[in-house]
């Protein structure tokens, strides 16, 4: 297997030795993605949240921790690190807890994350992730049950029923990309896209291009990301499952939200807006030259680029307009979204099949 | 409640508050819920009593006006004004023509700060955060003002029997001119921003209808009788402190439309309202008169004797009425208010049944409830 090839360049450059096991190769593979790539990002899109949800609330937002507050998340981190509850935690809560976050931790196996970083590139890949959302949504569910409290009770079966609502629309629109591309590989998804925004899935026909939209509203209704978080912050239900959490408990949830939300965005971008793929055969050139560790690094950047964007765009969405009612959000994934994502199903297979008849 | 939803569930009880995020104030809530639907509600009431009306037995009639400041902490001034004009009537006082108008300004004042402190409540029941920091930017000029020529941002304490305490602060017309002129932007603004957007019309349309009918039954009052198509209005009926010399229109929701009295409507007439309050202050702040601010001395001890008078001011959540006995002593013989929000209280359970329960913040913070008024 030398999709953990890549990690044993980088222990190089450490000055390590060679390391060919794979038993090795693959925990520091995920361990660094996890540590250098998830981490980091997570606190630049946190920052960024609050800096320009901040701005356009017309407050000023985090400006102590750091230069211009650039701590704040890590002084955040740390502060609920500290802080533990004092009622007993029900084992099942705690069961529920680590089920829901190893589920959802597994998708660093699959994140796409560059043409030479991909961990898992199998003819299912896209399907992976989206496997790991519908096992969160139940987690978070039984979590949410084995609370016993109004809120974890309501919150849990909202966030399922959401879950399921958003899961069929995002899988049909997951459909018509792999429909374009005849794979459902990452590599092959991406390779048949190209560096100009023309060249990429998303604008390659009309129906691709709804088939974005589709995929990109049904992914915050499936992970109930703001402004369809109703299932999670609704004042009825005080925060629904998060309410009853605390502590590293709540650190581990939260920061599972967000992963979740970074993950969809990542794959978004990379189904749909080109993923990685780099202008001027910058990556050819790379190649030929060796220069692999600053391939990674490009191919990298491209794609956080995108999945920031992607997320500053929603953020600014949720904060413009009021959160959306649980049962208008399911009615909403299945009259408006799977029509038209099916919609988008017929028009992409007719396209494709246009391609090979002609 | 669609017709689509015909699945029925073994009925679920619930209780809420006294404190919850998603209560207005103080109050418990028996709820039965089927699945998300609440059946039927029963509210408890007087987590905040705090005794004020036996309390004003217990004090000089100079310091009766602190306490009615304290009637409800959203909006001191309507208390106060409420007493200080039924003392009046008793003692046969009268009160300067500046003065008037000072009161009538605050009162504006008052008012817009108590709608748009509804506004918040509301943005906070539907999840919207950028209306809360919008409306609290705005409402922070407000209470500047109060704090400019009062001394006090809350329970401002400022009317007397007769007047007011001080004449107000230079620059504080003008600061309202000013402030007449940012409001008009603004609301604007928040209509274009809130009003009209999509998903705030969804969440809030529909919501907990209160019908006219139902309205003159409960005695419910203010901006929400008026937002099922009530034009009763205090200042147009009694006008009281010189409203009768302004030039400004109640607004009425139409009645022609299909849903009205819902929680759109009263968010709606809210800020119709907060447009009207600032015409009434320019016009005000324009025709300012001249002269003295009070018609007794400062700091003298009033001799109020022995009558009764029943005073009825337009607050910003309703009818608020205030009945004063005086036996002739140095201390109220008994004070009694008549809170809108009382009356608000008692719409709750039948507003309740049929909504879904992520609807229950919207429907209360619709209602504008003051509940410290309630309980007194």
């Amino acid at each position: 297997m030398n999709a953990f090839l890549w990690v044993s360049s980088w222990l190089e450059g450490f000055g390590l030795e060679q390391v060919e096991s794979i038993w090795i190769l693959a925990p520091l593979g995920l361990i660094f993605i996890f540590l250098f790539i998830i981490v980091p990002s997570s606190m630049i899109v946190a920052y960024l949240d609050r800096k320009v949800t901040a701005d356009f609330q017309a407050r000023v937002g985090p400006n102590r921790a750091g230069p211009a507050g650039v701590f704040q998340s890590w002084a955040d981190f740390f502060k609920l690190l500290q802080k533990d509850r004092n009622s007993e935690v029900s084992w099942s809560e705690e069961l529920w807890l680590a089920i829901h976050t190893m589920a959802l931790y597994s998708t660093v196996a699959v994140l796409p994350l560059g043409s030479l970083m991909l961990l898992v590139d199998t003819d299912m890949s896209v399907f992976l992730p989206f496997w790991a959302a519908l096992v969160v949504a139940l987690g978070t569910m039984l979590l949410g049950l084995s609370q016993k409290t109004v809120a974890g009770w309501y919150g849990g079966i909202r966030v399922a029923t959401q879950a399921i609502s958003g899961a069929f629309p995002a899988l049909v629109a997951m459909i018509c990309v792999g429909l374009r591309a005849g794979s459902f590989r990452w590599s092959g998804l991406v390779a048949i896209q190209g560096a100009a925004p023309l060249s990429w899935t998303a604008f390659s026909n009309p129906f691709q291009f709804i088939a974005l939209i589709v995929f990109l509203v049904s992914g915050l209704v499936l992970l109930a990301i703001p402004p369809m978080d109703a299932a999670l912050s609704s004042p009825d239900v005080s925060g629904g499952v998060a309410a009853h959490l605390s502590g590293r408990r709540l650190v581990l949830f939260k920061m599972g939200r967000f992963y979740s939300f970074y993950l969809w965005a990542v794959i978004a971008s990379v189904l749909f807006l080109g993923g990685w793929k780099l202008p001027f055969e910058i990556s050819e050139n790379l190649l030929e030259q060796g220069k692999i560790q600053l391939l990674h690094f490009l191919e990298l950047c491209c794609l956080m680029t995108k999945s920031l964007i992607l997320i500053l765009l929603v953020i600014w969405g949720a904060r413009v307009n009021p959160r959306t009612r649980v049962d208008q959000i399911t009615d909403f994934a299945w009259t408006v979204l799977s029509p038209f994502a099916l919609f988008a199903l017929i028009g992409a297979s007719l396209v494709a099949g246009w391609g090979v008849l002609s | 409640m669609s017709s689509r939803e015909i699945l029925k569930t073994e009925l679920a009880k619930l209780a809420l508050g006294p404190f919850d995020s998603a209560l207005p104030g103080p109050l418990r809530l028996q709820m039965e819920l089927d699945g998300e639907v609440i059946v039927s509600a029963k509210v408890e009431t007087g987590f905040i009593h705090r005794g004020l009306e036996k309390a004003f037995e217990r004090q000089r009639w100079i310091a009766s006006i602190s306490y009615a400041d304290r009637l409800d902490p959203d909006g001191p001034i309507f208390g106060e004004l409420a007493l200080c004009l039924a003392v009046e009537e008793i003692a046969q006082l009268t009160v300067p023509p500046r003065a008037e108008q000072v009161r009538v300004l605050l009162s504006e004042l008052g008012r817009i700060s108590c709608h748009m402190e509804y506004l918040v409540r509301v943005a906070r029941a539907v999840g919207s955060d950028t209306m809360i920091h919008y409306v609290l930017r705005d409402r922070e000029k407000i209470l500047d003002l109060f704090e400019l020529t009062t001394g006090a941002r809350y329970s401002i304490n400022f009317l007397r029997f007769g007047g007011i305490q001080a004449d107000i602060t230079e620059g504080f017309i003008e600061r309202i001119l000013e402030l007449s002129e940012l409001f008009r932007i603004r609301v604007k603004e928040y209509n274009d921003l809130f009003t009209y957007n999509h998903a705030f019309i969804q969440r809030t349309q529909g919501v907990g209808t209160l019908s006219s009918k139902r309205v003159r039954e409960l005695g419910v009052t203010g901006p929400n009788a008026r937002a099922a198509g009530f034009s009763a209005d205090i200042r147009k009926i009694h006008p009281y402190s010189g409203y009768d010399k302004i030039d400004f229109e109640v607004p009425v929701a139409d009645l022609r439309g299909l849903r009205s009295g819902d929680a759109n409507d009263r968010f709606l007439l809210r800020l119709r309202e907060i447009a009207v309050s600032t015409e009434i202050l320019r016009q005000v702040a324009e025709n300012i008169s001249d002269g003295a601010f009070c018609s007794r001395k400062q700091g003298q001890e009033i001799k109020v004797p022995a009558g009764e008078a029943y005073v009825r001011v337009e607050s910003a959540r309703g009818l608020l009425g205030c009945h004063v006995a005086a036996d002739g002593g140095p201390m109220p013989a008994r004070i009694q208010f008549r809170t809108p929000s009382h009356a608000h209280l008692a719409a709750i359970p039948e507003l309740l049944s049929g909504t879904r329960l992520e609807d229950l913040p919207v429907v209360l913070s619709s209602l504008g409830l003051g509940v410290a008024e309630a309980d007194r």
